[in-house]
């Protein structure tokens, strides 16, 4: 019985998925003048990447009101312990940043993407995907500015704001930071370095939620094993 | 016509109490709407009924004056839902329905982290919801 139930879940084990990390790699446009890195393997992707849709389906559900009021007892036991809005948002940003380490690792390996050819690919598949993925809405991404950098994830539904209206006393709280520093995190485990910020906010009266994703940074893929260990 | 609403917590405490009247007559109707609150204690102390009443929320007709009707609803948690109106016949289906709206658009209002329980109501957006309930009331009655 022991071989039996080990055979069968050996085709689908994750670990193939993360034995191949090095094929994650986003080259931008503009670094295009220098050769890229060989890939370790250049094996084919195995499966074809799957559709929002699909992702959705495949991944564990939450209810989500329960979601919302457990973000907003958190949003508002923050605003408890650290008394000021700025400390708020600041806990609120590295909280997802902790989140999207971890979290990108759960993307990748669920999703089947493989390389990205260029920051705007990679846009796409945050906003159609990722999105899609952990939190069932999909968000457009426009307003690219001309080095193919910068660009806005706009979001019209956002499930973390159901019921929430701010208070006059909050009106500086980021009360969605901690999506923005989801995304910081994820692209930065992938070696880009993001800066990211809010420009449109409807809990302060705007027509939708906009995040201002600016590229800083590339980090060239540094393997943190040497040959002579 | 809904002159008057009021949301009134478990130990009597009011949350949201809202005229709809031009007139300045929002002391009168506040007055109104704490006697209801004797007749309210008074309902759910001596039940006429048992058994099948006992989860009911809707209390109907509460308090009849010369001008005014007062409707009341009291949820699981003791929270009164109370309504003054003019309306002289009033379907008991139509004020049901009210209250089971005013009574989401309450649940939606106090799920806002920022609320306090216990607290007044500041909510604006639960404002416009509960005058934009009021004002189809009117027109339900009509149509």
């Amino acid at each position: 019985a022991f071989t039996a139930k080990q055979k069968s879940i050996s085709p689908n084990w994750p670990i193939t998925h993360y034995s191949r990390p090095a094929t994650l790699r986003v080259v931008l446009s503009s670094d295009l003048s220098r050769p890229p890195p060989a890939p370790i393997s250049a094996m084919p992707p195995l499966t074809t990447p799957k559709s929002g849709d699909a992702l959705f389906a495949s991944v564990e559900r939450v209810n989500a009101e329960l979601f919302t009021l457990t973000y907003g007892a958190i949003v508002r036991q923050l605003l408890t312990d650290l008394e000021e809005v700025e400390e708020v948002n600041k806990q609120l940003d590295q909280m997802g940043y902790n989140i999207g380490t971890r979290l990108v690792d759960e993307f990748l390996a669920k999703s089947n993407v493989s390389n990205c050819a260029d920051f705007k690919e990679t846009a796409d598949t945050i906003a159609k995907l990722g999105f899609k993925m952990f939190l069932g809405v999909t968000a457009t991404v426009t307003n690219w500015d001309a080095e193919g950098t910068t660009c806005s994830f706009v979001l019209e539904d956002n499930p973390l704001v159901d019921f929430v209206e701010l208070p006059d006393t909050c009106q500086g709280l980021q009360y969605c930071n901690v999506l923005s520093g989801v995304i910081r995190g994820a692209l930065e485990m992938v070696s880009m370095k993001t800066e990211v910020t809010w420009v449109r906010d409807m809990l302060r009266g705007d027509d939708a939620y906009e995040m201002r994703v600016k590229l800083t940074k590339q980090v060239p893929e540094e393997y943190p094993y040497k040959d002579d260990d | 016509m809904i002159v008057c609403v009021a949301v009134v917590g478990h130990q009597n405490n009011p949350l949201y109490l809202q005229s709809f009247t031009e007139a300045d007559d929002a002391l009168k109707l506040h007055h109104v709407v704490h006697c209801s609150l004797d007749v309210i204690d008074e309902r759910v102390n001596n039940p006429k009924k048992s058994a099948p009443t006992l989860n009911e929320t809707f209390l109907g007709l509460l308090y009849p004056t010369e001008n005014y009707k007062v409707y009341g609803y009291l949820t699981n948690t003791k929270v009164k839902f109370l309504m003054v109106t003019t309306d002289l016949d009033v379907k008991d289906a139509d004020a049901r329905n009210f209250f089971r709206k005013f009574h989401a658009a309450y649940v939606d209002a106090v799920s806002n982290p920022f609320h306090v329980p216990g607290k007044k109501i500041a909510s604006r957006s639960f404002g416009a919801r509960v005058s934009t309930i009021v004002k189809s009331f009117g027109s339900g009655t009509v149509g």
